[in-house]
Protein backbone atom coordinates (compact mmCIF):
# COMPACT_ATOMS: atom_id res chain seq x y z
CA UNK A 1 0.00 0.00 0.00
CA UNK A 2 2.47 2.32 0.67
CA UNK A 3 4.59 2.06 -2.71
CA UNK A 4 0.45 2.46 -4.36
CA UNK A 5 0.58 5.55 -2.19
CA UNK A 6 4.32 7.04 -2.98
CA UNK A 7 3.51 6.34 -6.57
CA UNK A 8 -0.14 7.91 -6.73
CA UNK A 9 0.86 11.34 -5.43
CA UNK A 10 3.90 11.15 -7.26
CA UNK A 11 1.45 10.87 -10.82
CA UNK A 12 -0.72 13.23 -9.01
CA UNK A 13 2.04 16.04 -8.63
CA UNK A 14 3.55 15.32 -12.23
CA UNK A 15 -0.74 16.05 -13.75
CA UNK A 16 -0.55 19.50 -11.99
CA UNK A 17 2.82 20.42 -13.19
CA UNK A 18 1.68 19.39 -16.36
CA UNK A 19 -1.41 21.57 -16.04
CA UNK A 20 0.72 24.50 -15.00
CA UNK A 21 2.68 23.85 -17.65
CA UNK A 22 -0.14 24.16 -20.14
CA UNK A 23 -1.54 27.04 -18.25
CA UNK A 24 1.52 28.92 -17.94
CA UNK A 25 2.04 32.22 -20.51
CA UNK A 26 5.47 33.47 -18.95
CA UNK A 27 8.15 31.70 -18.27
CA UNK A 28 8.51 31.78 -14.61
CA UNK A 29 5.59 29.80 -14.01
CA UNK A 30 6.78 27.20 -16.71
CA UNK A 31 10.12 27.15 -14.87
CA UNK A 32 8.15 26.52 -11.66
CA UNK A 33 6.00 23.49 -13.60
CA UNK A 34 9.30 21.66 -14.47
CA UNK A 35 10.24 22.15 -11.20
CA UNK A 36 7.26 20.33 -9.55
CA UNK A 37 7.56 17.56 -12.50
CA UNK A 38 11.31 17.25 -11.32
CA UNK A 39 9.51 16.66 -7.84
CA UNK A 40 7.23 14.06 -9.24
CA UNK A 41 10.66 12.17 -10.20
CA UNK A 42 12.33 12.15 -6.98
CA UNK A 43 9.37 10.88 -5.28
CA UNK A 44 8.83 8.00 -7.75
CA UNK A 45 12.46 6.95 -7.21
CA UNK A 46 11.65 6.09 -3.28
CA UNK A 47 10.34 2.85 -4.21
CA UNK A 48 13.57 1.71 -5.98
CA UNK A 49 15.58 1.81 -2.50
CA UNK A 50 13.79 -0.71 -1.02
CA UNK A 51 15.17 -3.42 -2.83
CA UNK A 52 18.38 -4.14 -0.90
CA UNK A 53 21.27 -5.04 -3.71
CA UNK A 54 20.04 -2.27 -5.47
CA UNK A 55 19.96 0.84 -2.80
CA UNK A 56 23.81 2.02 -4.14
CA UNK A 57 22.34 2.12 -7.67
CA UNK A 58 19.29 4.19 -6.56
CA UNK A 59 21.09 6.59 -4.79
CA UNK A 60 23.44 6.98 -7.68
CA UNK A 61 20.13 7.09 -9.83
CA UNK A 62 19.10 9.79 -7.60
CA UNK A 63 22.28 12.11 -7.59
CA UNK A 64 22.53 11.88 -10.99
CA UNK A 65 18.77 12.86 -11.30
CA UNK A 66 19.35 15.92 -8.98
CA UNK A 67 22.42 17.48 -10.45
CA UNK A 68 21.26 17.35 -14.04
CA UNK A 69 18.07 18.66 -13.38
CA UNK A 70 19.63 21.35 -11.60
CA UNK A 71 21.81 22.00 -14.20
CA UNK A 72 18.86 22.01 -17.05
CA UNK A 73 16.85 24.59 -14.65
CA UNK A 74 20.02 26.53 -14.00
CA UNK A 75 20.39 26.66 -17.79
CA UNK A 76 16.50 28.01 -18.27
CA UNK A 77 16.98 30.20 -15.53
CA UNK A 78 20.16 32.03 -17.51
CA UNK A 79 17.80 31.78 -20.82
CA UNK A 80 15.02 33.49 -18.64
CA UNK A 81 17.54 36.47 -17.37
CA UNK A 82 18.60 37.40 -21.07
CA UNK A 83 14.88 37.22 -22.75
CA UNK A 84 13.93 39.85 -19.87
CA UNK A 85 17.13 41.77 -20.93
CA UNK A 86 16.01 41.72 -24.52
CA UNK A 87 12.58 41.91 -24.40
CA UNK A 88 12.06 43.16 -21.00
CA UNK A 89 9.23 40.67 -20.40
CA UNK A 90 8.86 37.20 -19.93
CA UNK A 91 5.55 36.50 -21.47
CA UNK A 92 5.90 33.97 -23.83
CA UNK A 93 3.48 35.54 -26.25
CA UNK A 94 5.80 38.21 -27.14
CA UNK A 95 8.64 35.58 -28.36
CA UNK A 96 7.73 35.60 -32.15
CA UNK A 97 11.65 33.99 -33.42
CA UNK A 98 13.31 30.89 -32.76
CA UNK A 99 11.74 27.30 -32.97
CA UNK A 100 10.92 25.39 -36.20
CA UNK A 101 8.48 26.22 -39.12
CA UNK A 102 6.13 23.74 -39.83
CA UNK B 1 -2.78 1.03 9.12
CA UNK B 2 0.67 1.92 11.11
CA UNK B 3 1.96 5.15 12.04
CA UNK B 4 4.31 4.83 8.55
CA UNK B 5 1.50 4.35 6.63
CA UNK B 6 -0.79 7.71 8.29
CA UNK B 7 2.34 10.01 8.12
CA UNK B 8 2.99 8.98 4.76
CA UNK B 9 -0.80 9.25 3.81
CA UNK B 10 -0.82 13.40 5.79
CA UNK B 11 2.52 14.01 3.62
CA UNK B 12 1.06 12.53 0.03
CA UNK B 13 -2.03 14.39 0.57
CA UNK B 14 -0.17 17.78 1.86
CA UNK B 15 2.24 17.49 -1.31
CA UNK B 16 -0.93 16.94 -3.56
CA UNK B 17 -2.62 20.11 -1.86
CA UNK B 18 0.23 22.54 -1.88
CA UNK B 19 1.14 21.58 -5.50
CA UNK B 20 -2.23 22.54 -6.32
CA UNK B 21 -1.10 25.64 -5.21
CA UNK B 22 0.69 26.16 -7.70
CA UNK B 23 -1.99 25.74 -10.25
CA UNK B 24 -4.63 27.90 -8.51
CA UNK B 25 -2.53 30.92 -7.85
CA UNK B 26 -2.17 33.66 -9.83
CA UNK B 27 0.66 35.33 -8.80
CA UNK B 28 3.65 33.71 -9.74
CA UNK B 29 5.57 34.56 -6.16
CA UNK B 30 2.78 32.56 -4.60
CA UNK B 31 3.18 30.02 -6.95
CA UNK B 32 7.23 29.75 -6.29
CA UNK B 33 6.17 29.60 -2.33
CA UNK B 34 3.78 26.85 -2.62
CA UNK B 35 6.66 24.55 -5.12
CA UNK B 36 9.43 25.47 -3.12
CA UNK B 37 6.62 23.97 0.47
CA UNK B 38 5.73 21.18 -2.35
CA UNK B 39 9.38 20.13 -2.88
CA UNK B 40 10.22 20.18 0.89
CA UNK B 41 7.48 17.86 1.34
CA UNK B 42 8.54 15.25 -1.05
CA UNK B 43 11.90 15.56 0.39
CA UNK B 44 10.04 15.02 3.96
CA UNK B 45 8.89 11.70 2.59
CA UNK B 46 12.56 10.52 2.19
CA UNK B 47 13.03 11.06 5.62
CA UNK B 48 10.22 9.52 6.65
CA UNK B 49 11.82 6.09 4.70
CA UNK B 50 15.16 6.85 6.31
CA UNK B 51 16.89 7.75 3.51
CA UNK B 52 18.29 11.20 4.71
CA UNK B 53 21.14 11.66 2.43
CA UNK B 54 18.58 12.25 -0.34
CA UNK B 55 16.33 14.55 1.87
CA UNK B 56 19.66 16.92 2.31
CA UNK B 57 20.88 16.68 -1.49
CA UNK B 58 17.23 17.79 -1.96
CA UNK B 59 16.79 20.48 0.43
CA UNK B 60 20.43 22.16 -0.14
CA UNK B 61 20.30 21.97 -3.94
CA UNK B 62 16.99 21.75 -5.30
CA UNK B 63 15.26 24.19 -2.48
CA UNK B 64 18.11 25.53 -1.15
CA UNK B 65 19.65 26.82 -4.98
CA UNK B 66 17.12 26.51 -7.29
CA UNK B 67 14.22 27.33 -5.41
CA UNK B 68 15.53 30.53 -3.66
CA UNK B 69 16.62 31.57 -7.35
CA UNK B 70 13.04 30.77 -8.50
CA UNK B 71 11.60 32.40 -5.68
CA UNK B 72 13.54 35.56 -6.48
CA UNK B 73 12.84 35.79 -9.96
CA UNK B 74 9.16 35.38 -9.18
CA UNK B 75 9.47 37.85 -6.52
CA UNK B 76 11.73 40.12 -9.53
CA UNK B 77 9.99 39.99 -12.60
CA UNK B 78 6.23 39.41 -11.17
CA UNK B 79 3.63 38.43 -12.91
CA UNK B 80 0.13 38.22 -12.31
CA UNK B 81 -2.34 36.28 -14.49
CA UNK B 82 -6.18 37.85 -14.62
CA UNK B 83 -7.65 34.30 -15.36
CA UNK B 84 -5.66 31.25 -15.77
CA UNK B 85 -5.76 29.93 -19.03
CA UNK B 86 -6.88 26.01 -18.74
CA UNK B 87 -9.06 24.81 -20.94
CA UNK B 88 -11.33 23.14 -18.47
CA UNK B 89 -11.95 20.36 -20.70
CA UNK B 90 -8.37 19.41 -20.04
CA UNK B 91 -9.40 18.90 -16.91
CA UNK B 92 -11.53 15.99 -17.80
CA UNK B 93 -8.99 13.37 -19.48
CA UNK B 94 -6.41 13.84 -16.77
CA UNK B 95 -8.91 12.90 -13.65
CA UNK B 96 -9.86 9.61 -16.29
CA UNK B 97 -6.14 8.95 -16.21
CA UNK B 98 -5.10 9.60 -13.47
CA UNK B 99 -8.10 7.44 -11.61
CA UNK B 100 -7.31 4.60 -14.38
CA UNK B 101 -3.50 4.65 -13.07
CA UNK B 102 -4.39 5.32 -9.28
CA UNK B 103 -6.66 2.14 -9.09
CA UNK B 104 -4.40 0.08 -11.47
CA UNK B 105 -1.21 0.92 -8.61
CA UNK B 106 -3.65 0.57 -5.65
CA UNK B 107 -4.65 -2.89 -6.58
CA UNK B 108 -1.19 -3.96 -8.21
CA UNK B 109 0.86 -2.75 -6.05
CA UNK B 110 -0.22 -3.68 -2.31
CA UNK B 111 3.81 -4.00 -1.15
CA UNK B 112 5.15 -2.23 1.39
CA UNK B 113 8.29 -0.23 1.19
CA UNK B 114 11.01 -1.83 3.29
CA UNK B 115 14.11 0.42 2.81
CA UNK B 116 17.27 -1.74 3.85
CA UNK B 117 19.36 1.88 3.70
CA UNK B 118 22.18 1.97 5.99
CA UNK B 119 24.20 5.02 5.56
CA UNK B 120 27.33 3.40 7.05
CA UNK B 121 27.36 0.55 4.28
CA UNK B 122 25.67 2.90 1.25
CA UNK B 123 28.40 5.84 0.72
CA UNK B 124 31.14 3.68 1.27
CA UNK B 125 30.70 1.84 -1.61
CA UNK B 126 28.65 4.65 -3.67
CA UNK B 127 31.48 6.55 -3.32
CA UNK B 128 34.16 3.68 -4.46
CA UNK B 129 31.54 2.91 -7.27
CA UNK B 130 30.16 5.79 -8.30
CA UNK B 131 33.40 8.49 -7.27
CA UNK B 132 34.31 9.49 -10.67
CA UNK B 133 30.64 9.75 -11.62
CA UNK B 134 29.79 12.34 -8.55
CA UNK B 135 33.12 14.48 -9.37
CA UNK B 136 31.99 14.51 -13.42
CA UNK B 137 28.58 15.47 -12.11
CA UNK B 138 29.75 18.58 -9.58
CA UNK B 139 32.37 19.39 -12.28
CA UNK B 140 29.33 19.52 -15.12
CA UNK B 141 27.52 21.77 -12.41
CA UNK B 142 30.20 24.52 -11.93
CA UNK B 143 31.02 23.93 -16.05
CA UNK B 144 27.53 24.93 -16.59
CA UNK B 145 27.47 27.89 -13.21
CA UNK B 146 30.38 29.23 -14.98
CA UNK B 147 28.97 29.26 -18.64
CA UNK B 148 25.84 31.09 -17.30
CA UNK B 149 27.46 33.53 -15.64
CA UNK B 150 29.72 34.36 -18.65
CA UNK B 151 26.85 34.68 -20.97
CA UNK B 152 24.64 36.67 -18.93
CA UNK B 153 27.55 39.44 -18.43
CA UNK B 154 28.72 39.41 -22.24
CA UNK B 155 25.32 39.45 -22.99
CA UNK B 156 25.16 42.51 -20.86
Amino acid sequence: METAIVLITSIAVLLIGFLTAISSRDLVRLLIALELMFGSVFLALIPLFSVPDFAAVAFAIAVITIFTSSGELLVLITSIIILDRKTKTVVTDTITIGGDKV
Amino acid sequence: MDTTTLALLVLSAASILSASGVLLSRDNLYAALFMSITLILIATTYTLFNIQSVFVLIIFIFVGAIGAVTVALAATLRYELVKIPVEKVWVIPMIIVFAVIAFTLYIYSPHRITIGYNPEILLPSFLSNYLLLAVFLISLSLVIMISAVMYVRRES
